[in-house]
């Protein structure tokens, strides 16, 4: 038995000495990423995806390494639904990549402004802030420190298939919200939803109402967040936020957005504008390119959403991504470098050209006329838009209480004075 | 009942007996007492450590600091402050979380009831005599293998709007009940209780097929020679018989029932405005997709206190009554 005990033993070490070296090498490859990247000047590069076509981020990176071929970008996409939780992870755990996509301002996980207030941004060069657009520093800087270069200007409005307004017989996209209510009722007696809704969506619904409300509350008051953060202002008491909700309702009831948009998903808006079966949604501009890469035989415009009687035109369009530093990297200098060359006008509109958004520098200078973006480019050029509301909101529950309560109107679960208030008390928390 | 209880007299009577029990090679007052050691304790106690300590530290650790953090108001980055009750009392001052909270007991327990009775039902089913028995219970049973997540989109494409079930009533007829399923806050949360019993029936009818195996087939006889119908026979034979089958069946149903996710983000995500967010979706919502890591750690701890209450609740009344006899 003592033998057999003792060879147990011996056999028992022998198991127990690959196992522990196991256990090693997997602490040793969970280490910081970026230690993995060859040479002084390489880098890691982090940044969201949600399909399989070629990201801009990685143009720019093969771009700029056939550039500069003593440079090694390692890229490390991840899925775009997960992205912000997994950032915050990693920088959190310190093996965050050295350059990371961050979205402006407040309201997304991957904001700039409370990851840079907990200390996991490098504050950022003069190169970055000429880039940034007027009026939209407080979604940048925080403490006078500036922690995002943003890399598109993307136009969140309406995007309109004009081959299938064409064969609905529609000459021109109606410039008062009553003639869209007109219009809607025409088509929806033909079987065609003037708008698809992927009411099951919040991105979706909440998308939907923050267009709306730039006509409704952003036209006249454009710093009407600033008014809410200093508590001038409510939600529940704003008539332009009443008048947004209340427009969505219209919408609804009115048969503008297809049958069972409560419950669709984005493949209601993509089938539906693909097949010309609806004929525009509230999707950023630059999902307009992928579908015109689905759909060939289709022609699709950025249009702003019809103003109400005697209102002003008025779009959303801001920077909705960004790059910054991890502060925890051993290659700020490198990654610093990169940024400053993503800077010159050449990649802006390399990445404005793959993305299909704008440019973020020289868009005044740009001629949209032959481009989808001619309806609005007027818009653009008199500067006539606002940044993303939810990006200078408080938090990210204030946008959830907005996209949730747009579903619970579609299905009558919600009143617009609830949808208001839940958003005012979620400001508040 | 005997075999239990003459285990539990050795158990007992373990050290004492020992010398008595190693039989005739132990008669010399030398005979190592560790001979008669039963295989566990072969090896040294260390051997465990690893495991132990893999244990404490990944599950028991992690959970304790998760628990830690339902009582700050961290955001899951940066610094936090401790805010002592203040999450809990704002999850039952919220309709919302109420709302959730229902719904996590009414898809437990209505999955426990429905698979439980469903699975019981198919086990009498296929227990013997069908000949086509085993080719049905593979059938039955396939749902269960099959990743949660594909079944629920499976699932969400037929209750689609433009899907098969509304155009199967198109067909017959019946335009009148097409609706977007899964967006109607009033069936939304039945579509999703639907699908969890369709999967799930199987594993009930897999625990209740095992525990029918050993319903002593003399005495059903017995009590059909005495004239004791279908139903007398069900109740005074199979029923206590698959007793412990039962208990099994049931704590895992409610366990898993209380925990269920992946079917709800992949059927409705919680919606329509809330209307199917159970404790486990509110969980994930406000930790990570809201950045409200405290609160959302309030909510865990909740739902792990109310899985325990349950599981022990359940346990003492599927106890084996026989024993306190």
């Amino acid at each position: 038995m003592t033998q057999h005990r003792r060879s147990f033993s011996r056999y028992g070490w022998a198991l127990a000495v690959p196992t522990v070296g196991a256990l090693l090498l997997t602490t040793a490859c969970s280490g910081e990423s970026s230690e993995s990247v060859d040479g002084a000047n390489g880098f890691s590069l982090t940044y969201a995806t949600s399909n399989n076509l070629e990201s801009p981020y990685e143009r720019l990176a093969r771009v700029y390494m056939e550039e500069n071929p003593d440079v090694s970008i390692e890229l490390a996409p991840q899925p775009n639904d997960r992205y912000g939780e997994t950032l915050r992870t990693q920088l959190q755990a310190g093996n965050a990549p050295d350059v990371v996509q961050t979205a402006p301002g407040t309201g997304q996980a991957q904001g700039i402004v409370p990851l840079a207030e907990a200390g996991f941004l490098e504050p950022l060069d003069d190169a970055a802030a000429e880039l940034i657009p007027a009026g939209n520093e407080s979604l940048f800087y925080t403490e006078d420190e500036l922690y995002g270069q943003p890399v598109d200007l993307t136009v969140s409005g309406f995007v309109y298939n004009t081959s299938a307004a064409d064969a609905a017989g529609l000459d021109e996209f109606p410039d008062a919200t009553a003639e869209l209510l007109d219009l809607c009722e025409t088509l929806a007696n033909d079987g065609t939803s003037a708008i698809a809704l992927a009411g099951a969506a919040p991105p979706n619904t909440g998308m939907t109402a923050m267009s709306v409300s730039a006509t409704r509350v952003y036209a006249e008051t454009p710093d009407w967040n600033q008014q809410r953060a200093d508590g001038a202002v409510t939600f529940a008491d704003s008539e332009g936020w009443q008048e947004t909700l209340e427009t969505i309702v219209e919408l609804n009831e009115t048969g503008c957005f297809q049958d069972g948009a409560e419950g669709g998903g984005f493949d209601a808006i993509t089938n539906g504008l693909a097949q010309g079966t609806s004929l525009g949604a509230f999707i950023p501009s630059g999902a307009a390119s992928e579908l015109q890469s689905a759909a060939p035989d289709q022609n699709f415009a950025i249009e702003a959403f019809p103003p109400p009687e005697g209102g002003d035109p008025y779009i959303l369009a801001s920077s909705n991504y960004s790059l910054s530093i991890n502060a925890a990297s051993e290659r700020k200098e490198a990654a610093q470098e990169f940024l400053d060359w993503v800077a010159e006008p050449e990649q802006a509109q390399l990445f404005a050209d793959i993305s299909g958004v704008l440019p973020v520098t020289g868009v005044a200078d740009v001629d949209l006329s032959d481009t989808r973006y001619a309806p609005v480019g007027e818009l653009i050029q008199s500067e006539s838009y606002t940044a993303l509301p939810n990006s200078t909101w408080p938090n990210q529950s204030v946008y959830d209480e907005l996209s949730t309560g747009v579903q619970g109107l579609l299905t009558g679960q919600s009143t617009v004075d609830q949808v208001l208030t839940a958003m005012d008390d979620a400001w508040e928390n | 009942m005997t075999v239990t209880t003459q285990g539990r007299r050795a158990s007992e009577g373990g050290r004492a007996q020992r010398p008595q029990n190693t039989g005739g090679r132990s008669s010399s007052p030398r005979a190592r007492p560790s001979r008669a050691r039963p295989l566990v304790g072969y090896g040294r106690w260390w051997w465990a450590l690893p495991g132990l300590l893999l244990v404490l530290g990944i599950q028991y650790t992690a959970t304790s600091v998760g628990g830690f953090f339902a009582f700050t108001n961290w955001s899951g980055i940066g610094s936090f402050e401790w805010i002592g009750l203040e999450n809990f009392r704002e999850i039952f001052q919220d309709p919302e979380k109420v709302r959730a909270l229902g719904n996590t007991l009414l898809l437990a327990f209505g999955s426990v009831l429905l698979t439980n009775v469903f699975g019981l039902m198919l086990a009498l089913a296929l227990n013997r005599g069908l000949r086509t028995r085993y080719a049905l219970r593979v059938v039955f049973f396939m749902p269960v293998v099959l990743s949660p997540l594909a079944v629920s989109y499976v699932w969400k494409f037929i209750f689609d709007f433009n899907g098969p079930l509304n155009q199967l009533l198109a067909a017959g007829g019946l335009q009148e009940l097409q609706r977007p399923w899964l967006a109607d806050p009033n069936l939304a949360i039945w579509a999703v209780l639907g699908v969890i019993v369709w999967q799930q029936t199987g594993i009930a009818m897999v625990i209740y097929l095992a525990g029918l195996a050993a319903v002593p087939v003399e005495i059903e006889e017995a009590a059909a020679i005495d004239g004791a119908s279908h139903w007398q026979r069900f109740l005074a034979v199979t029923v206590p018989s698959i007793r412990p089958a039962i208990a099994i069946a049931t704590t895992l149903g409610l366990v898993n029932g209380l925990r269920i996710f992946d079917q709800i983000m992949a059927l409705t995500a919680g919606g329509p405005a809330g209307a199917t967010e159970n404790l486990a979706t509110e969980v994930y919502k406000e930790a990570f997709s809201l950045g409200r890591f405290g609160y959302g750690a309030a909510l865990a701890l909740l739902l792990t206190v109310l899985i325990l209450v349950c599981a022990m609740l359940q346990q003492y009344a599927t106890r084996d009554r026989s024993k306190e006899s």
